[in-house]
């Protein structure tokens, strides 16, 4: 074994931490774990969780995690061997209610907020987006980062089909709230007319008649008055959107990039930590999960199995040698596997931070399992 | 049960979590219906071509179906490309649909109504499945990669979705001819895909509850990766022995130890199985976890068998 990071030191002052890295790999158990960690060294934290994670939920005491905060009992950790010296608390994304609450911050006044809360293309918005879940998730990190009573907050991040999404969601989203090309078109319509629609206003036309052959007039009715009544809002959304991009990006956040050691969510995971190098988002480390431990024995072949399951008071014990002995190579295989995959991760990567934690035996989603994730974070 | 098993159906909907194995269940199952002599079409949604790593060529984007195998055609469908498309065949004057094309308004508006781009890739699915030669349909089977679990759902249930927004115009009456097809047990199945793993099998399970819960029918579901382990619980007592047994020689010990962890193993994915089956009540088929599914490695074909003979796919006997 070389040498090990201690990841939850190295985040220790840090006001942001991002879990991200492809679907499937246990961003969630490895959010839940570092945030447990830094709670232990005394932090106010809390933990955002994007999947709903039931299991997760019941191994820290959450009868029903939702988008209010809830506490972790310390007794209950405590019982798995670890002291929250701060606080935990978790909760789970609703960006339902994130996106209601950053309409009222920014609806120009009561009416219009009504007005927007109230339009069906509005509440289809957070499945229709393309990265209204992304961006929601980064929303409601800034809200709780700003609200000043966490000393860090821990992001799990949107399962995405890649992982990079997650970088181009907020853009992407303002850029589709900003709609100025539609706007402009739409004025003679919506009463924007300043915007000296009279030069766009043929082709506009035709583009709008078009669109409402296809759409139908009602639809395209509300369409458009859910883009007008974004009107007043652009402002505030764009100055957001600056504002957790310079979060993001300062000396106050790390990205911790997890990935398994297999192929595909590695290929995604160096994809992902390039992007962020260049992107100037400060990077924590890689953490590999759910690494196969070598077996004990180095390449040595059992010596006397057969006998000594004689002894244990085996029914077969000459099948059961065989069979146990090809399930020892079977396991040195995946180890070896495993040692190749991060080597040809990090290889490339430039010898990046990495944390490797070892497959359990069964999920880490007791409290003891988590611990246990939070110790190999802290490299103990 | 009345409806008819999955590899009856005509057209197959493969849904799930990131990173449980969709595409590579989407793949093992074209291939199993192109093996039993289907003219099979593997339907890729988004612009990343996953199955074409599974297979040795690189099916074209947005193109003609590529064949991958002797019956087997892979395609993937561009959203963008499909809404030109579609455009062109709605709208039939060509310099409106350029006009259209290139308008930032277009582009605003196909984002924000509501299932637009699902709208238009499941009409492009509909006419592949509808498509003919003469008087026989193209393709015998079709089987669609659908986005992950959210998504999936999303372009699913489109046509519902649309149905609530009132109003008239050919995107409505779209969305009503394929609510029909999507909608009936006969012609389309949805398949659920999980690994034995807790967050993968409860996201299965609340999918399951929100497509039954809007007509959509769900035929079966896969548990992806389910370690195969040679070992019983019968053999349980005398491994420990041995594995605790300070006495034995480490490379013993060690045997005992991985035969133990085998055993836990299995034991785990066959309690995350029976909850995915208890909870669900749906038929779910099992596939090995396979070490290599790399071309020419043989694991997608040891899927395929397992599949096509699985009581949950095929119909029992």
């Amino acid at each position: 074994m070389t040498d090990r990071l201690d990841l939850v030191g190295a985040l220790s002052g840090r006001r942001v931490v991002v879990v991200a890295g492809a679907g499937g790999v246990g961003k969630t158990t490895v959010s839940a774990a570092l945030a447990l960690g830094l709670a232990a060294r005394g932090a106010r934290v809390a933990v955002v969780t994007i999947d709903p994670a039931r299991r997760l939920a019941a191994a820290l005491g959450i009868a029903d995690l939702g988008d209010t905060p809830h506490r972790v009992d310390p007794a209950r950790v405590h019982d798995a061997g670890i002291a929250l010296v701060g606080s935990l608390d978790a909760l789970q994304l609703d960006p339902r209610a994130t996106f209601d609450r950053l309409v009222a911050r920014h609806a120009p006044d009561d009416a219009a907020r009504e007005r927007i809360l109230a339009n069906r293309i509005y509440r289809h918005l957070s499945g229709t987006v393309a990265g209204a879940q992304e961006f929601m998730a980064v929303e409601r990190l800034y809200e709780l980062v700003d609200s000043g009573e966490y000393d860090a907050v821990v992001l799990d991040t949107p399962p995405a089909r890649n992982a990079l999404d997650f970088l181009d969601a907020p853009e992407r989203m303002t850029r589709f709230i900003e709609g100025r090309g539609l706007r402009l078109l739409l004025g003679p319509r919506v009463g924007v007319g300043r915007l000296g629609w009279r030069a766009l206003h043929a082709g506009g036309s035709m583009v709008m008649s078009a669109l409402e052959r296809l759409t139908g007039a009602e639809l395209l009715g509300e369409i458009t008055e859910f883009l007008q009544s974004f009107d007043g809002m652009y402002q505030g959304f764009s100055d957001r959107a600056a504002s957790v991009h310079a979060l993001l990006t300062s000396n106050s956040t790390r990205f911790v990039v997890v990935t398994g050691p297999r192929p595909e969510p590695s290929a995604e995971a160096a994809a992902l930590w390039r992007r962020l190098e260049t992107d100037g988002y400060p990077l924590g480390a890689l953490v590999v999960n759910r690494v196969h431990d070598q077996p004990g024995g180095g390449e040595a072949q059992p010596l006397d199995l057969a006998r000594r399951l004689t002894q244990a008071g085996a029914g077969d014990p000459a099948g059961l040698a065989a069979r146990a002995t090809t399930a020892l190579d079977e396991a040195r295989a995946r180890a070896l596997a495993d040692r190749h995959e991060i080597a040809s991760l990090i290889g490339p990567l430039g010898g990046p931070p990495l944390v490797t934690i070892p497959a359990l035996d069964d999920d880490p989603v007791e409290v003891a399992g988590l611990a246990r994730v939070t110790r190999e974070l802290q490299g103990t | 049960m009345a409806s008819p098993p999955l590899l009856a159906r005509r057209l197959a909907f493969v849904l799930g979590k990131g990173g449980v194995g969709k595409t590579t269940v989407t793949a093992a199952l074209a291939l199993g219906l192109a093996d039993a002599g289907h003219r099979t079409l593997l339907i890729e949604v988004g612009s990343e071509q996953r199955s074409s790593a599974l297979f040795t060529t690189t099916p074209s984007l947005g193109g003609e179906p590529a064949q991958v195998r002797p019956g087997l055609f892979s395609l993937s469908i561009d959203v963008e490309r499909s809404i030109e498309e579609y455009l062109a065949a709605q709208l039939k004057v060509r310099p409106l649909v350029e006009l259209m094309v290139r308008s930032r308004a277009f582009h605003a508006v196909a984002q924000a109504a509501p299932g637009l781009a699902e709208l238009v890739t499941l009409g492009k699915i509909w006419d592949l499945a509808t498509l003919v030669r003469g008087d026989t349909p193209v393709w015998d089977r079709l089987v669609v990669d659908c986005p992950a679990t959210g998504h999936g759902i999303a372009l699913l249930d489109v046509a519902g979705r649309i149905g609530e927004l009132s109003g008239s115009g050919p995107i409505r009456d779209q969305a009503q001819k394929i609510e029909q097809v999507i909608h009936h047990p006969a012609a389309t199945g949805i398949v659920v895909v999980a690994q034995p793993e807790e967050l993968a099998v409860s996201e299965a399970l609340e999918a399951i509850d929100t497509l039954r819960s809007r007509d959509l029918p769900v035929a079966a579901a896969v548990m992806n990766s389910v370690a195969p382990s040679a070992f019983t619980s019968g053999d349980e007592p005398a491994l420990a022995a041995v594995a605790a047994d300070a006495s034995a020689d480490a490379a013993s010990r060690a045997a005992a130890g991985a035969a133990l962890a085998s055993l836990r193993r299995s034991e785990h994915d066959a309690a995350e199985t029976m909850a995915l089956a208890g909870g669900s009540g749906v038929p779910v088929a099992t596939l090995p976890l396979v070490p290599q599914l790399s071309p020419g490695s043989g694991g997608l074909e040891l899927l395929v068998a397992a599949l096509v003979v699985d009581p949950a796919i095929r119909g029992a006997a």
